[in-house]
């Protein structure tokens, strides 16, 4: 064991940090649910691809830079310190990118790797169905095979990024006879396809970042199915942990936010009631054991092992953990918490982050299944 | 950065557990209880003919010079097994600081604690009542503005009740011939505040994966409406909750340990991350323990206590929840700067 960065590590940390330094916009964009911020955001992701940037973990040939995952988590520590943009492409990068690495065909890690790196594919997620939520076997939406291309017809909800999105990826049922997560299969759709409509949903805070998505005999070529014909579902689970597990969710993010609120809380201390310092420590504390407990399981898995059922408990902790760091933060500002416009402490900020903290409990499998898989597959209790 | 233990470090925890889940039974820890000799004679000498008791003393005084990682994964299997002797907050901690006690001190110490088959007690004001005198060979009484050695014959102690009965807990009444240090001690303070905080740390990640293991047995033995309790969501999700504090205060304490074996300067601050985030998981892995077993978990017959009430005592003992925020906080509030997203390594 041996928990130091080395040289190159250090060295490397400092080659990113230059390169933000000097790129990352000066005047923070507009927000990425909006039309005008979206494209601002796929225009950052151009400008990332060109300083090699989209993806450091990717393989070279792929247009990354084949570094390992402390690097990655370097990275990410020096990207969130120097507050750049959010990634509109994170469905891409972070989730179908390790996907397609994993399961796509040649043709397929060209095509799509390199689009997605550019930024000219920007990916929305199509798994949620109206029936078919927490109970994500349970979709109904068709893709039948006619030949050399599939015909889908049904309704994806929820899909997040769908409003603006070039491309969606998602689980089909490809064999009609089927039930559950047999017969299902993973398919790359581009939204721009005829039959298909897209229905912006507004979140909490008034944003589309979510959307239906509607298919009426949908035609996309047979090419465009990741993984074979009905192993759809084996697929979806190893997005799912990218999802829940180090590539989305990586700790910087956190450990960026407890930072902020202890800044808060020092500059508002004396307007404070005491019971609020613990909560800045416990964010601090939390922060700080999941960066750890990444770090452990990005060794690990240099090593040769896996993660599995593991970013289960990994999705609990950080949804938890960022929650109660926004609540504690709108303690802290007290009355003007209720601020939505830019006011002293970045109020607006800290609300917006407050809503969209609820959502992490929700999303990428909901915490109560989450607890399921924990007890289930973790602690051995039965179904 | 490689942030995975050695296939040393993972031997020296299995064996130790294999030896604690071989001597360290549920029934011979009440065995203890009844003859109120929680302290096992026959256990401590095979703990030192294996090495274990000197694993941290350095090699030329007949120790294994083992750094703390290891240590703290064998302290999490004392913790595990419920471990009555008090190898991990004692023995591995005053192993431990001898370097940092005073010359007089570290004679005394020595001299009654040759070959390590002796058992040397240690009170500090955040654990002040000594462990298991009528077995030690002297104690080490320290605090902020004292070092005192006293041995074994020129004190007198009584007994006081621990609600764990594999604490005995003793009160000095009277003492002579004490060997006295006083100079500043701040150094040596910190040193022994930083271990016990992480030995108890250590010890309670144990205590609280041994009481999820417990439960999730329980819950699949127990059946209710004709299937076990174990199948019903409010039951899993109790103990799933336990995992995810279990989960990550484990890295906690093998960074801390990490820290301490480095002379990080931050290994205070780290000892009391480790600690805070130890007693937190196994506050709730005692809560949701006791309610999986319902009133089961409420009976003395149960194992279930037998790790409760050390963890209740652990969490107490070496600095509580409170005093590690605290701890954590005034680090944070003076050098704000130095932590953070980048800070962690």
């Amino acid at each position: 064991m041996k928990i130091n960065f080395t040289n190159e590590q250090n060295i490397f940390r400092d080659e990113v940090r230059t390169w933000l330094e000097s790129n990352v916009p000066k005047t923070p964009l507009l927000s990425l649910d909006t039309k005008e911020g979206f494209e601002q955001h796929r225009e950052w992701e151009r400008t990332l691809n060109e300083g090699n940037w989209s993806m450091v973990t990717w393989p070279k040939d792929y247009g990354g830079r084949g570094l390992d995952l402390i690097q990655w988590l370097i990275f990410e520590e020096e990207y969130y310190r120097a507050e750049a943009p959010t990634r509109v492409n994170q469905n891409g990068v972070f989730l179908l990118g390790p996907t397609l690495m994993e399961f796509g065909t040649h043709e397929q890690k060209s095509k799509f790797l390199n689009a997605m790196a550019t930024g000219d594919h920007i990916w929305a997620q199509g798994w949620s169905e109206p029936g078919a939520g927490s109970d994500m076997a349970a979709i109904r939406t068709t893709a039948v095979l006619e030949g050399d291309y599939y015909k889908i017809n049904g309704q994806k909800t929820w899909s997040s990024r769908a409003a603006y999105a070039d491309w969606t990826f998602g689980l089909f049922r490809t064999d009609l006879d089927s039930e559950r997560h047999r017969g299902l299969s993973f398919i790359l759709v581009p939204l721009d396809l005829p039959g298909i409509t897209v229905r912006p949903i507004p979140q909490l805070d008034g944003e589309p970042g979510f959307a239906e998505i509607y298919f009426d005999d949908v035609k996309v070529p047979l090419e465009n199915l990741l993984g074979g014909d009905g192993e759809g579902w084996k697929i979806a689970m190893a997005t799912a942990g990218f999802e829940r597990g180090l590539m989305l969710r990586s700790p910087a993010r956190f450990q960026q936010t407890a930072s902020k609120l202890l800044e808060l809380y020092l500059a508002n201390q004396d307007d404070c009631s005491p019971m609020i310092q613990a909560k800045v420590v416990e964010a601090w504390a939390q922060s700080e054991s999941y960066a750890l407990s990444i770090y452990h399981t990005a060794s690990k898995m240099l090593a040769g092992g896996s993660i599995g059922s593991e970013s289960s408990l990994g999705k609990i902790f950080w949804s938890e953990l960022d929650h109660m760091m926004h609540q504690t933060a709108l303690k802290i500002l007290g009355a003007s918490a209720e601020l939505s416009q830019e006011s002293k402490n970045d109020a607006a900020k800290w609300i917006k982050g407050f809503m969209f903290s609820y959502a992490g409990p929700i999303y990428a499998g909901t915490n109560e299944i989450q607890k399921n898989i924990i007890a289930e597959r973790l602690l051995g209790l039965p179904r | 950065m490689n942030f995975i233990f050695t296939e040393e470090q993972i031997q020296f925890k299995d064996a130790i557990k294999s030896f604690l889940a071989e001597e360290c039974a549920p029934a011979s820890i009440r065995d203890g209880w009844q003859k109120n000799q929680s302290f096992n004679l026959e256990r401590w000498k095979n703990l030192i003919e294996l090495g274990v008791l000197s694993s941290n003393l350095p090699e030329e005084k007949g120790g294994l010079g083992m750094e703390q990682v290891t240590l703290a994964l064998m302290v999490e299997e004392m913790g595990y097994a419920g471990l009555p002797e008090p190898v991990a907050e004692q023995t591995f901690l005053v192993n431990d600081v001898i370097p940092f006690l005073p010359q007089n001190i570290t004679e005394a110490v020595e001299s009654n604690y040759n070959d390590a088959a002796q058992y040397i007690a240690l009170a500090h004001p955040l654990a002040p009542n000594p462990l298991f005198l009528n077995n030690a060979a002297g104690l080490i009484l320290l605090d902020n503005s004292e070092c005192k050695f006293i041995a074994k014959d020129d004190m007198d102690f009584e007994i006081i009740s621990s609600n764990d009965p594999s604490r005995e807990l003793f009160k000095v009444s009277s003492m002579k011939n004490a060997i006295c240090a006083s100079e500043n001690f701040d150094e040596l303070n910190s040193a022994v505040s930083a271990r016990g905080t992480l030995m108890t740390a250590a010890l309670l990640i144990g205590l609280a994966q041994k009481m999820i293991d417990l439960s999730s047995v329980y819950v699949l033995d127990r059946t209710q409406f004709g299937k076990p309790i174990g199948s019903f969501q409010a039951v899993k999700h109790m103990l799933a909750d336990v995992a995810v504090k279990i989960e990550f205060a484990k890295p906690a304490v093998y960074r801390a340990a990490y820290s301490l074996s480095e002379n990080n300067p931050k290994s205070a601050l780290h000892c009391a991350h480790a600690k805070l985030m130890c007693a937190q998981a196994a506050e709730l892995a005692c809560k949701n323990s006791i309610q999986a077993h319902g009133a089961m978990g409420y009976t003395w017959e149960m194992d279930l206590h037998i790790y409760m009430r050390k963890a209740w005592s652990m969490m107490a003992c070496w600095g509580n929840e409170d005093k590690q925020q605290e701890i954590i906080f005034k680090t944070l509030s003076s050098t704000s700067e130095e932590l953070g997203v980048l800070y962690t390594f």
